[in-house]
């Protein structure tokens, strides 16, 4: 049975510049002790992907489960799913309290949870299984006396504490030096080979997932527009989007870029049609229109679909679900 | 440093001996220590290193724009003209139009309550006192579309813009007064990926068409080997590796090289396929760095000399440098 389900999931903000549909119909399921990399450019909706399956935003529709078991948004409900579902921020600094010290930081989820059992042993496991050993060194010490990387351990002990089903992970790399990265993603590795976690990576570097991630869920303007096994999405995307997106990667120096021009556009105003349609380079280069698909491309939505000679790839493209004779 | 053979043109900048250090009273903090090296007219480098090597310490050194606390020595020889010596005026007329600085940040740098044209104007006004009149937003126009801007975006307020395009506005504006030399600090790295593509294309693009030379300064050694023709490698304030971009980074030869370069997979080698890269251990204090040479503790490649040998750049193959006992140029026995 799947770990994580979230079926037909929206989640709208309403401002000054109308209703965002910052999440507009996703669907997602993650098994026990997988590693999903969740990627797209910022303002396409993961972090508040991530948020709604942590329960730290509430969907306006759909629903997100674990086990099968829907979320309910009751005080009760919501505490123990986030015990199960912990979340890992993005800038250790600032998603630490400078006035705690590491033991404390590490403890507060225990008494939250108000988890029985040795504290002091709990937090020294956590502390060690994150790789500060021996962690009686760290109990005492304040944020400020530790690097950058030993900080985003202290995170994930933090929330590893608890033994969690499910980490979300909020680009849990991006503020650290390149050197310290691989240690920190090593980490999680590992983590998920010990304890069996799931972890839900949400970033925009792609490299990141070819290093850890054992699926990849592409997303763009609220929808996961690719999503399969790593080797498949990134070594052979369908998706003109993901294709743009690995030809702007600097290390694939034999693929000529594809820069998009444009940024991320406006969840307030979602295009009719294919959401990509208004940037994609299939129907500025007239490709759409020789496959004889522009006008759907330009009226018709669509879901993802699966890919014949791809099992377990699922696309949302006129252009690939076009090229397939359905079996 | 090699000496430079005479037969080679004079570089538009050369570096000597440079040192930064920050609070010189109350402990000094050495944040960089000596460094050399030279940048023909047009001609791009890259300067690679992670937070604290001392790389934007270097940039503003070049520029003296650092705090009143840092004291800078050496030289930094703008066509042979000291700038660390220059005075006030001369230095304030340097500054725009023979080098110019981009930094990261966009959203800050820029006056949120004044629109566009008026601040790109007053710069120009500032230093380009031969441009007056309607010349003036004439040439805001043409530096916003040598940006890629629609003229009329002179009109807008920063807030109106996206952080891209408030990117190029500072790039624009680099370039108001027609400099030869552009120090990009980190001018992408707050971007996305999309976008920093784009912002990478158009500086590719300007440093072509108008001979620029850039010092171009980034924590990501991918992204320079894609735009820099040689690259420096700094580590606690000095450099460790130069030499040509792809070279240096598709065959390092210093240790540390070799874990930065690797710390940026390449997506489809199942080299990096579930196996991340990185170095054990953080980078040394600069009040207390170790013996020898200052990458040993966390060196996979350290030996029992590397704690007693002084490091400097020794020939590590033809145009490379690398500050390493194990390069052949060192004639250190390993």
């Amino acid at each position: 049975m799947s770990l994580l389900g979230v079926s037909d999931l929206h989640v709208t903000f309403s401002g000054r510049g109308g209703v965002a549909r910052a999440v507009d119909g996703v669907d997602l399921s993650m098994r026990p002790g997988e590693i999903l990399a969740l990627v797209g450019e910022s303002g396409c909706g993961k972090t508040t992907l991530a948020r709604t399956i942590v329960g730290l935003q509430r969907p306006a529709a759909g629903s997100v489960s674990l086990r099968g078991e829907p979320l309910r948004y009751d005080r009760r409900a919501l505490r123990a799913h986030r015990r199960e579902v912990q979340m890992v921020f993005q800038d250790p600094t600032g998603a630490l309290n400078a006035r705690q010290t590491i033991y404390e930081a590490v403890a507060e989820g225990l008494r939250i949870q108000g988890v029985p059992g040795s504290e002091e042993q709990l937090v020294a496991e956590a502390l060690s299984r994150a790789g500060l050993r021996p962690p009686e060194r760290f109990f005492a010490r304040y944020p400020y006396e530790i690097s950058g990387g030993q900080r985003q351990r202290v995170i994930i002990a933090g929330a590893m504490v608890l033994s969690p089903s499910l980490l979300v992970a909020d680009e849990p790399v991006s503020s650290l030096d390149a050197s310290v990265r691989g240690e920190i993603l090593a980490l999680m590795l590992r983590l998920v080979r010990e304890t069996e976690v799931a972890i839900l990576v949400v970033t925009h570097d792609l490299g990141l997932a070819w290093n850890v991630a054992d699926r990849v869920a592409v997303m763009y303007l609220g929808r996961i527009v690719e999503q399969g096994s790593t080797e498949d999405v990134l070594t052979a995307p369908r998706h003109p989007y993901t294709r743009a997106l690995l030809s702007v990667v600097p290390e694939i120096a034999h693929v000529a870029p594809q820069v998009l021009v444009g940024e991320a556009p406006d969840p307030t105003r979602i295009p009719a049609g294919c959401r990509f349609h208004p940037r994609c380079p299939l129907v500025a280069s007239g490709e759409a229109a020789r496959l004889g698909i522009e006008e759907r491309c330009r009226a018709e939505d669509l879901a993802l679909a699966p890919v014949a000679d791809a099992a377990d790839l699922l696309v949302a493209c006129h252009a690939v679900a076009g090229a397939v004779v359905p079996a | 440093m090699t000496a430079v053979p005479a037969t080679e043109p004079a570089p538009l900048l050369r570096v000597r001996d440079l040192h930064v250090t920050y609070g010189v009273r109350a402990g000094a903090i050495p944040a960089v220590r000596g460094v050399d090296f030279d940048l023909a007219v047009g001609e791009t480098l890259g300067l690679a290193g992670e937070s604290g090597c001392g790389k934007s310490s270097l940039a503003g050194a070049l520029l003296r724009l650092l705090p009143r606390g840092a004291q800078v020595t050496g030289s930094v020889l703008l066509d042979g003209e000291d700038v660390l010596a220059m005075r006030p005026g001369r230095l304030r007329a340097v500054r725009w139009t023979e080098l110019a600085i981009v930094f990261q940040g966009a959203l800050h740098t820029l006056n949120p309550v004044q629109r566009i044209g008026r601040q790109m104007g007053e710069a120009i006004r500032l230093h380009s006192p031969a441009v007056r009149g309607a010349q003036v937003s004439a040439r805001v126009g043409e530096l916003l579309e040598l940006v890629g801007l629609p003229a009329r975006r002179a009109q807008d307020y920063p807030h109106q813009l996206s952080g891209g395009q408030r990117q190029r506005v500072l790039i624009g504006l680099a370039l108001a007064c027609e400099p030869r030399l552009l120090i990009a600090d980190e001018p992408t790295t707050a971007l996305d990926v999309m976008v920093q593509a784009q912002v990478l294309r158009l500086l590719e693009d300007l440093q072509q068409r108008l001979g620029l030379a850039v010092v171009f300064i980034t924590h990501d050694l991918s992204t320079l080997a894609t735009v820099c023709k040689r690259i420096a490698v700094m580590y606690a304030g000095r450099i460790v590796e130069e030499g040509p971009s792809h070279e240096v980074f598709e065959a390092p030869a210093h240790p540390y090289t070799r874990a930065l370069a690797a710390a940026f997979p390449v997506i489809g080698d199942p080299a990096f396929r579930m196996a991340p890269s990185g170095l054990p251990g953080d980078p040394p204090d600069p009040r207390e760095l170790p013996s020898g040479c200052p990458f040993r503790p966390r060196c996979p490649a350290a030996v029992a000399v590397c704690s007693s040998t002084a490091v400097e750049l020794w020939p590590a193959g033809p145009r490379r440098q690398a500050a390493c006992v194990h390069v052949p140029g060192s004639g250190v026995a390993v």
